[in-house]
C-alpha cells in the first residue's frame, strides 16, 4: 500500500507532458522516473556548471579530448544545439552558405516529394502536444520546411519514412529550421553511411547485416537463436537505425545517444545496439518463437535500464558500468591523442568505403576511424563483411581482414567488445 | 494453449503509404482505432489466433511501411508468406492506381503461385470516396484476387476479411499441410452463394 501510496505520489508531482511536449505513456513509470531524475538532476547540474565554464565567452564549439569527455557525459539541453551544430560542422556549413536554406524553400517545388511531406505530418509524433494541427505555435509548419527543404537539397535522397521524426528531434532540439536543416545535411550526408534513406537504402541494408555479424561474434546464442527461427535483424531492428532511436527508447536517452552520434559518428548507432542486446540477452534467449522474439525486441527498449540514460551511455559508449559487467576502459588511442595533449579529428565523416560484390558501383568516400569499414563479401547464405578498400592514412586505420577484428575495431579497441564477448 | 492450433500462417499487410494498413492491424488484433497513429518503420509484426470454421489458426501478421523504397528491406517476408491484403484507401485514387506496382512486387518476390492475396479498400466510413466499390471489385476479379471494403475505423468488414482470407487458405492445403501434416481439417459443410454468412455481403472469391 505504501508503494501505491508513493506511486500515486510520484504521479501527482511528475507532469504528464515531457519538457519536450510528450505526453506519458499510460505505463510509464512515475515513481522510478522520479527516483532516477532526482539523482539525475544532480549530474545535469553539476555537467551544466561544466559546460558554462567550458563554453564561456560565447562562439562555435570546437572539437577537442575534452569536448568529447564532456559529449559521452551529456550536453545540458540549453547547450545541446550549440553543441551538435559545432561539433557535426553543421555550424561551419550553415556560416559559409548563408540564405541558402530559405532558397531551398522558394524555390519550385515537387509535387511528389510535397505529397509524401504531407502524408507524414499528422502521422509525426502523434504523443506530442507541440505537433498537433491545433497546438500554438505547431510544430508541422518547421517539420514540412525542414524535410521539403532537404528533398530540394538531397534529390538522391528526396523524403524517406523516418525522417520526419530525426527532423522532428531537431526542431525540438533546436528550435530554428535553419539549424535543423543543417543538422540534417550532417546526419544523413555525412555522418551515416551514404544510401542509408535513398531508395536503395543499401547503406542501411550493409549496417544490419553488419549488425548480424557483431552479433554472430559477441553474442553467437542471440544470433543463433535468431537464425534457427528465421528472424531478419530488419525486422526487429531496421528501425532503431531508420529512427536513430528515436520512438524507440525514451527521449532523454535518444538525446544522449545523439550527442555522442553528432560528436563520434554512426559506431554509436552498433554501440547501443549491441548494449541493448548483452545487457537483456539472458530474457532474449528465452524467446521461444518468433512472436516471442519480437515482443523481447520491443521490450528491451523500454524499463530501467534504458530510462536510466546517464548509466546506460556509461555503459554503452563510455565502458565505465560497474566492475564485473563491464571492462574498465582507457581512452581510445587515436594519433594524436598519443602523440599530444589535444585530440582534433577531423568532422564525423562517412563510413569507410564498402564494396558490394555484383552490385553497381557505390562512390567511395575514404574516411578516417570513426566508422566501420562496411565493405561487403557475398557468400551463400550471406554477406560478409570483409576488407574495406581505403581507411586512408590515419595510423592505425589498417585494413581489417577479419570478422573478429572488424568487431574490434568498430567497438572500440579496449571496450568490453573487443575482448571477445560475454 | 498452442495444441488446438491448426496451424501458423504467415500474412503479409502491403499498400501505399498512410492507406491503413496498421490501422487495419491495429483493429484485427486489438479491436481498437487510433486516428493518429504513428507512421510504420521498417516492419512491424503482431500475432492473433483466429478461428475459422471450427478450425484454429496462429496468424504472424507482418506489417510493413508503405514507402516504396521500404519494400526493398521486405522482400524476404514475402518468401512463405500464405497470404497477402493489399490495402488501398477508398478515398485517395493514387493508392488504387499503384495496386499494379504492388502485384508486380508481389509477382517478383513470392515464392509460391498459389498464395491467397486479397484486395483491401479502407476508409469506406469516410465521405470522399473516389474508388468506387465495383472498380475495387473489378480489379480484383482481373487477378484473381479476394475482395473486401472495409473501415478500421468503424470496424466495419474488418473481421470479415481476415476470416475469408484464412479460409481460403485453409481450404488450399498445398499452402501450409506439409508443416501440420499431422493435424486434420474439420470440413464443414457450406452453402454455396452468399446465403447464410455474415461475410457474404462483402466478400467476393474470385
Amino acid at each position: 500500500m505504501e508503494a501505491a501510496g508513493r506511486a500515486q505520489a510520484a504521479r501527482d508531482r511528475v507532469p504528464r507532458i515531457d519538457p519536450y511536449g510528450f505526453e506519458r505513456p499510460e505505463d510509464f513509470d512515475y515513481a522510478a522516473y522520479e527516483e532516477f531524475f532526482s539523482t539525475y538532476l544532480v549530474i545535469l547540474t553539476r555537467r551544466a556548471i561544466k559546460w558554462s565554464k567550458l563554453l564561456k565567452g560565447g562562439g562555435g564549439v570546437q572539437r577537442s579530448m575534452t569536448v568529447k569527455r564532456y559529449i559521452r557525459k551529456g550536453v545540458p539541453l540549453e547547450h545541446r544545439a550549440r553543441v551538435w551544430m559545432g561539433v557535426s560542422g553543421a555550424q561551419a556549413r550553415m556560416d559559409r552558405n548563408p540564405g541558402y536554406y530559405q532558397r531551398l524553400l522558394q524555390g519550385e517545388r515537387s509535387a511528389s516529394l510535397e505529397e509524401a511531406i504531407r502524408t507524414d505530418m499528422n502521422r509525426t509524433f502523434p504523443d506530442n502536444v507541440r505537433f498537433r494541427k491545433d497546438a500554438e505555435p505547431c510544430l508541422q509548419g518547421p517539420l514540412y520546411n525542414v524535410l521539403l527543404a532537404y528533398g530540394h537539397h538531397n534529390h538522391g535522397v528526396g523524403y524517406c519514412q523516418g525522417m520526419n521524426f530525426i527532423a522532428g528531434y531537431l526542431i525540438l532540439v533546436t528550435k530554428s529550421e535553419e539549424e535543423a536543416f543543417w543538422l540534417l545535411d550532417a546526419l544523413v550526408g555525412r555522418i551515416l553511411p551514404a544510401d542509408y534513406y535513398s531508395p536503395s537504402m543499401l547503406g542501411l541494408k550493409t549496417d544490419q547485416e553488419v549488425l548480424g555479424e557483431l552479433v554472430r561474434t559477441k553474442l553467437p546464442a542471440v544470433a543463433a537463436l535468431m537464425h534457427s527461427h528465421g528472424v531478419l535483424w530488419t525486422l526487429v531492428a531496421s528501425r532503431w537505425f531508420i529512427c536513430l532511436f528515436v520512438d524507440v527508447l525514451p527521449v532523454e536517452t535518444v538525446l544522449r545517444v545523439w550527442d555522442c552520434l553528432f560528436s563520434e559518428g554512426s559506431k554509436i548507432i552498433f554501440r547501443v545496439a549491441l548494449t541493448l542486446l548483452k545487457h537483456h540477452q539472458a530474457s532474449i534467449l528465452e524467446a521461444t518463437s518468433v512472436p516471442d522474439l519480437c515482443e523481447k525486441f520491443k521490450e528491451i527498449t523500454r524499463g530501467r535500464f534504458v530510462t536510466e540514460c546517464h548509466s546506460f551511455m556509461q555503459v554503452g559508449v563510455s565502458h565505465t558500468g560497474p566492475p564485473g559487467d563491464w571492462h574498465a576502459h582507457p581512452a581510445p588511442p587515436t594519433p594524436s591523442a598519443v602523440g599530444g595533449a589535444t585530440w582534433d579529428p577531423p568532422e564525423p565523416v562517412r563510413p569507410a568505403p564498402w564494396l558490394l560484390l555484383g552490385l553497381p558501383d557505390i562512390p567511395i568516400n575514404a574516411g578516417p576511424t570513426l566508422s566501420p569499414p562496411r565493405c561487403l563479401l557475398s557468400r551463400p547464405g550471406g554477406v560478409i563483411p570483409v576488407c574495406p578498400l581505403s581507411l586512408g592514412s590515419r595510423p592505425g586505420a589498417g585494413c581489417v581482414h577479419s570478422s573478429p577484428e572488424l568487431m574490434t575495431w568498430v567497438l572500440h579497441p579496449t571496450g568490453p567488445w573487443g575482448r571477445g564477448g560475454h | 494453449m498452442d495444441e488446438d492450433v491448426l496451424t501458423t500462417l504467415r500474412i503479409l499487410i502491403i499498400g501505399e503509404s498512410g492507406v491503413g494498413k496498421s490501422s487495419l492491424l491495429l483493429r484485427f488484433t486489438d479491436d481498437t482505432f487510433d486516428p493518429e497513429l504513428a507512421a510504420t518503420i521498417g516492419v512491424d509484426f503482431k500475432v492473433k489466433t483466429i478461428s475459422v470454421d471450427g478450425n484454429k489458426a496462429k496468424l504472424a501478421i507482418w506489417d510493413t511501411a508503405g514507402q516504396e523504397r521500404f519494400r526493398t528491406l521486405t522482400p524476404s517476408y514475402y518468401r512463405g508468406a500464405q497470404g497477402v491484403i493489399l490495402v488501398y484507401d477508398v478515398t485517395r485514387r493514387d493508392t488504387f492506381v499503384k495496386l499494379d506496382n504492388w502485384l508486380n512486387e508481389l509477382e517478383t518476390y513470392c515464392t509460391r503461385n498459389d498464395i491467397v492475396n486479397m484486395l483491401v479498400g479502407n476508409k469506406i466510413d469516410k465521405e470522399n470516396r473516389e474508388v468506387d466499390r465495383n472498380e475495387g471489385l473489378k480489379f480484383a476479379g482481373k487477378h484473381s484476387m479476394l475482395f473486401i471494403e472495409e473501415s478500421a475505423k468503424t470496424c466495419d468488414g474488418v473481421q470479415c476479411a481476415f476470416e475469408e482470407l484464412v479460409e481460403k487458405i485453409i481450404q488450399t492445403p498445398g499452402l501450409w499441410k506439409s508443416e501440420n501434416q499431422n493435424k486434420g481439417v474439420k470440413l464443414t459443410h457450406r452453402e454455396e452463394g452468399q446465403g447464410g454468412r455474415a461475410c457474404g455481403g462483402y466478400c467476393s472469391v474470385l
